[in-house]
């Protein structure tokens, strides 16, 4: 009985501290954006309840619709693209040619430096003048498709999308070590029954990949959805509203004072959250947060 | 292969053939071995190029740079990392990032690691309820949240002081850290705790002297993600700070180009110091990094 009672204080001693933070950063700030993307709030007027007026202005609001759009075609980037593009890689390196334990540290590396190095860095490689992508299209003798990339209407977008995509490290890692654990004998049956090795990647590898490969679709698009500071360096959203997100719109209206519609920007932000990761998990639906041994 | 082929020898016909196949598959083998090695270093080329780029930009003069992109410098200038320093204020910025990114990750691994302890070891009612929506957090897009933070730390007093960031950090990377703490608890004989309870050991005496110590790797490994999620945030640092003297690192970065305005290979130059203390992190706790994306950590 005391035992037992101790053992209640200590519990709720150390679940204590945990469930406070949780509240105030995560499950207060959800209900905070939820409830004031109701009202007209300014920081000087009083505020005032005007429903969904505020979802209605950002419908209304051009960039924000281009944000979302913009949002959608990062996100799918990520999912549709950047993701498949890793597993091959992952399947690749799974049958361990020389070198690939280097291969993978290295192909890892943007993962570690800030993404705004990485964005002042490809800042540098997109650069009208002296940029490193317009030297090597005149190396190759491409002149005539040499132009300012992140400043023209109709590169800026891609250009975004195109430095990041390629960085396939993260992903790769996961879905690398996930086809480690595929058993052995799985191929040793199928070479036996005659399959050679593209047909045990479709027929053991590929399936056996399902549920790993919703998770990081699910990941990576919803890290799609954060997106900020790639844009808020290189672009600032423009030329012309061409690369706004999301996140870049809510701080925009953030730092003017309109918070009812910044919060309800970042409701939309959420929703576009729960929406995608019930659609992946639908489709890959053996995905659910696993625990750990 | 080849050797085995020389055994079978040309001695009939169907030798012959089998010869032939396998000679055919063996040019398959290296033609496929050829797209393999095209595909893996398109992607070695992608990610290492602008890097190596940057850097050798970095040594050379203005004038070099928009000569030619790609020449090499005539003389190394490491006037620019001189230059770097001193235009930028890099060790400030250092400075806070590191005490900021320390702080937030031992906070975070304290709060975390008790909780896990809990999670992962007691039997009370609720647990798993508690934990599942511990870890939702995971996958909430914490940029939604920009004006409720702005709101919080503004409150509690906290804006513009390094404070801000630390608590802020650390309670943004709680959910992954529990779950990668608990995960790792979970792993511990369950015989090590008995025998410590038969032995007299109470409920902290077991947290603090067997399941702590025990749990190293794990914790190692939740704190490499927390630090680098601290090390390299920038929205938050930008929204919660303003003076010069609680900037980290990041958003030193962005002022950069205002600082360096037209001595760009200087600039580059920052960038690179920047740069260097996450690489050197990644090198040193590559296998926590791996090991901690791979334990299932991030089948969120």
């Amino acid at each position: 009985m005391n035992k037992a009672m101790k053992n209640n204080l200590g519990i709720i001693l150390f679940l204590t501290p945990a469930l406070v933070i949780f509240f105030v950063f995560f499950v207060y700030p959800v209900f905070f954006v939820a409830s004031t993307s109701l009202v007209r709030w300014d920081g000087i007027t009083d505020i005032t309840f005007v429903g969904v007026n505020n979802y209605i202005s950002l419908f209304k609001d051009g960039t924000f619709i281009k944000s979302v759009t913009n949002n959608l075609k990062w996100s799918m980037s990520g999912g549709f693209i950047h993701v498949p593009m890793a597993m091959f890689v992952a399947l690749l390196l799974s049958s361990k040619p020389k070198g690939w334990k280097i291969l993978r540290t290295i192909y890892f590396f943007p993962n570690i430096i800030s993404i705004i190095a990485l964005s002042m860095m490809w800042m540098a490689m997109y650069n009208n003048e002296y940029g490193a992508v317009n030297a090597l299209l005149r190396a190759v003798g491409l002149e005539h498709l040499q132009r300012n990339w992140l400043g023209d209407l109709h590169t800026a977008f891609p250009a975004l999308i195109a430095y990041w995509i390629f960085y396939i490290g993260y992903f790769m890692v996961i879905i690398l070590a996930e086809i480690s654990t595929i058993p052995e004998s799985y191929y040793e049956a199928a070479s036996i029954d005659g399959a050679n090795r593209i047909q045990q990647t479709i027929y053991i590898t590929l399936p056996m990949l399902k549920g790993i490969m919703g998770t990081c679709i699910t990941l990576s698009m919803v890290s799609g959805l954060k997106q900020f500071e790639q844009v808020f360096i290189m672009t600032n959203g423009g030329p012309a509203n061409r690369t706004t997100l999301l996140a870049l719109y809510l701080y925009k209206q953030m730092i003017n004072y309109r918070y009812g519609l910044a919060n309800a920007a970042g409701v939309m932000l959420l929703t576009f959250g729960v929406i995608v990761i019930f659609t992946i998990k639908k489709i890959f639906s053996t995905n659910k947060i696993e625990q750990v041994g | 292969m080849n050797v085995e082929l020389k055994g079978i020898g040309n001695s009939s016909k169907s030798a012959i053939s089998m010869r032939h196949m396998t000679k055919k598959r063996l040019l398959g083998k290296i033609a496929g071995k050829t797209v393999m090695w095209c595909i893996l270093l398109f992607f070695l080329f992608y990610t290492l190029f602008p890097m190596i780029w940057l850097v050798i930009s970095s040594f050379k003069t203005n004038v070099e740079l928009f000569d030619n992109p790609f020449s090499l410098p005539k003389v190394w200038q490491f006037q620019n990392y001189k230059n770097a320093f001193q235009v930028s204020g890099l060790a400030v910025l250092f400075r806070n990032s590191i005490v900021i990114s320390l702080c937030a990750t031992a906070f975070n691994l304290f709060v975390a690691s008790m909780a896990g302890f809990v999670l992962a070891r007691q039997r009370f009612k609720l647990r798993e309820a508690i934990f599942v929506l511990l870890i939702s957090g995971i996958l909430i897009p914490v940029n939604a949240l920009m004006v409720p933070y702005y709101k919080i730390i503004t409150q509690i007093k906290l804006y513009d002081s390094i404070f801000a960031l630390i608590l802020t950090y650390g309670a943004m990377g709680l959910p992954i850290s529990v779950f990668l703490v608990r995960g790792f608890m979970k792993t511990i004989p369950w015989e090590l705790e008995e025998s410590a309870t038969i032995d007299g050991c109470n409920f902290y005496q077991r947290f603090f002297k067997i399941i702590l110590p025990l749990s190293k790797t794990g914790l190692i490994t939740a704190g490499t993600f927390q630090f680098l999620l601290s090390w390299n945030e920038f929205i938050y640092a930008m929204l919660l700070t303003s003076s010069t003297s609680s900037r980290t690192i990041q958003l030193g970065i962005r002022y950069f180009s205002n600082q360096f305005t037209t001595d760009y290979t200087s600039m580059y130059a920052a960038i690179v110091i920047s740069i260097i203390p996450s690489l050197t992190g990644y090198v040193l706790f590559q296998e926590q990094i791996i090991s901690g994306l791979t334990s299932g950590a991030v089948k969120g």
